[in-house]
């Protein structure tokens, strides 16, 4: 059997308790151990994965109760690769935190911070293996808690702020997919994933109204978590505002696990056939083409540097929800891709603009002149990751937007390419200039010779992964697709 | 017509109330009745829960001697449990920000804040 998940769940949760707890004299101690605890993760990651591969996908049944009482969780080959990529991605983040935090908060609300972002890693893994609707809801507020603290630790009042309006939407949100649950259990009894799939026949048939609201109900929740477009409005303040390492785990990874479960429900509770009769597909393709375009429109007014990259990400969200409107395979590995693709652009994008506002404490893009001769190093990460996000080939946000653009030619709706054409114009409206600006414009004050910046090392190497996590991506795609193909071929769509 | 209604009195309850609380949180700009108004949302959802296990005449479900059968449904009544205190969390977490935003600012009203936030940023 395999076990490999929840000792990753446990070993989040067991040094979740122990930071606070356990009296350190060195920072160094600190950073020391949340670095072999990340590490052990990873290494559990890998190990889940090898395991599923080599011996089937598995079911886990806690406190030995039959799945249609207890607890279950389903280890699938989405699953596990899902989970490997948010522990990797929080492993690089996280190394970048050690120092940047430092920036960010008082030395005394290290072990908070930590203790809070493991918390967030535990609620992550359990919200992607779960099979249980209840258990989603209680892993989706531990989430829903932790990352709104993660954004409040810094004692500023526009944090506070953001951090206030996030927890009240995500509470709305967390409410409606609960009464969307209680509307399924009413009239199917089930609360298990796998039974209420089985019993999904008889449910349209004799009770369609109850199952409409349910759906109704779960997808306006998710899409308010997920910052699908005209749902979005606490997302710009939440991310710009928080530290810039709570940023780029907020907009790499967590609103990812949104739309993953998204398609959990899909695939497994809904089913393909279901979603398609009740045509919720029409509207998430409208809904997602809207945010495509007015997230990019709203990011082009930004001045400030963090609060673009948060509109930024309500039109990358788009592109997923598009994806997922094809409802066909092709479509769901272009969108794991693209999370993929996007986790790790938006990742360094955050890292990059937190490291100017480490080094600098601009925050203003209209200040940005001449940027890249005092940090040269920052700023090639920042601009090899806004190319990709434009769609330029060599990098991995041109290989996801062929492979949406593949599976929209191949679900039939070619009309949606110009979506992805339109959308890409205005990236490139508001990421070109910032390059243009930092690289090819003087600023009066400064020298014009250029020195790379003297940050601390362990920002330095985040960055320079992320980048060659892109380039590698961006011309070996076949490395991620592959095995994302095989596993999206056990959804059996 | 009345006898449905009365019938499914619980679940019509529990409708009004998810509405009146999202009318709560979504209108008022003071930030105590916007937590005031998801605990109502709160409490909608779990009568909702509740009731679907409510059956009439039926006892709490602990096996006695004398041979009933006839039991609620636990299991909603277990969740909510777990609902509740999640609820409880959320409402002290929400009340903290609130303390600070008020040292922060000496008001209450979520549009005041806002002006003198963005007044900030400009």
């Amino acid at each position: 059997m395999n076990q490999y998940p929840i000792m990753m769940m446990v070993l989040m949760l067991a040094s979740a308790a122990l930071i606070p707890i356990v009296n350190v004299k060195f920072k160094q101690h600190l950073h020391a151990f949340i670095m072999i605890v990340m590490s052990a993760l990873v290494l559990l990651g890998i190990f889940n994965v090898k395991h599923v591969i080599a011996f089937g996908e598995s079911y886990i049944n806690f406190g030995g109760y039959r799945a249609s009482i207890g607890i279950e969780f389903y280890i699938s080959q989405l699953s596990s690769l899902f989970v490997l990529f948010v522990i990797v991605l929080s492993w690089i983040i996280i190394l970048y935190s050690l120092k940047d935090m430092d920036h960010h908060i008082a030395n005394s609300k290290l072990k908070s911070y930590y203790t809070l972002v493991f918390l967030m890693l535990f609620a992550l893994i359990g919200l992607s293996f779960t099979f249980d609707m209840f258990n989603m809801y209680v892993f989706m507020e531990i989430l829903s808690l932790t990352s709104a603290a993660i954004i409040s630790i810094k004692d500023k009042r526009e944090n506070i702020l953001a951090s206030f309006r996030y927890l009240l939407l995500n509470t709305i949100g967390s409410l409606s997919i609960l009464f969307g649950i209680a509307l399924l259990y009413m009239v199917s009894g089930h609360l298990n994933m796998g039974e209420l799939y089985r019993s999904m026949s008889t449910l349209i048939e004799l009770y369609p109204m109850n199952l409409l609201l349910a759906i109704g109900f779960m997808f306006m929740g998710l899409a308010i978590k997920s910052a699908m477009f005209p749902m979005h409005v606490w997302l710009p303040d939440a991310h710009s505002t928080a530290p810039s390492p709570s940023s780029a785990l907020l907009s790499g990874i967590v609103v990812k696990v949104y739309i993953f479960t998204v398609i959990k429900l899909m695939v497994y509770v809904f089913g393909v056939d279901v979603i398609r009769t009740l045509q919720i597909d029409v509207a998430i393709s409208i809904l997602a083409v809207v945010g495509m375009i007015m997230g990019s429109i709203f990011a082009i007014g930004q001045k400030d540097i963090k609060r673009m990259l948060a509109y930024s990400s309500v039109a990358q969200i788009g592109y997923m929800f598009l994806g997922l409107s094809l409802l066909t395979s092709a479509g769901i590995a272009a969108v794991m891709f693209h999370i993929i693709t996007h986790g790790i652009i938006k990742s360094a994008l955050f890292l990059s603009a937190g490291s100017i506002i480490y080094k600098t404490d601009i925050r203003d893009l209209r200040q940005f002149n001449g940027m890249g001769y005092t940090m040269p190093l920052t700023m090639a990460v920042f601009s090899v990751a806004a190319l990709g996000l434009i769609g330029i080939p060599g990098i991995n946000g041109f290989m996801s937007k062929v492979y949406l653009s593949l599976a929209i030619v191949d679900g039939g709706q070619p009309l949606l390419l110009g979506a992805i054409l339109v959308s890409s114009y205005l990236n490139a409206v508001y990421y070109l200039p910032i390059i243009i600006n930092s690289f090819l414009r003087n600023d009066p004050v400064s020298q014009p010779n250029m020195i790379a910046e003297k940050l601390p090392n362990v920002m330095i190497a985040s960055m320079l992964v992320l980048l060659l996590a892109m380039i590698v991506t961006g011309f070996y795609p076949q490395l991620f697709m592959r095995s994302i193909e095989s596993a999206v071929a056990f959804l059996g769509l | 017509m009345i006898e449905s209604i009365l019938e499914h009195i619980n679940y019509i309850g529990a409708m009004a109330l998810f509405i009146i609380g999202l009318y709560t949180v979504l209108t008022h700009n003071n930030l105590l009745k916007r937590v005031i108004g998801i605990n109502i949302m709160e409490t909608a959802v779990f009568l909702f829960f509740v009731s679907i296990g409510y059956v009439e005449g039926a006892r709490a479900p602990i096996v006695l001697e004398n041979g009933e059968t006839l039991f609620v449904n636990p299991i909603p009544s277990a969740l909510i449990l777990t609902g509740i205190v999640v609820a409880v969390s959320i409402t002290a977490y929400s009340l903290s920000l609130i303390v600070k935003l008020y040292q922060h600012h000496q008001t209450l009203d979520m549009s005041e804040i806002m002006a003198a936030q963005s007044e900030d940023r400009s």
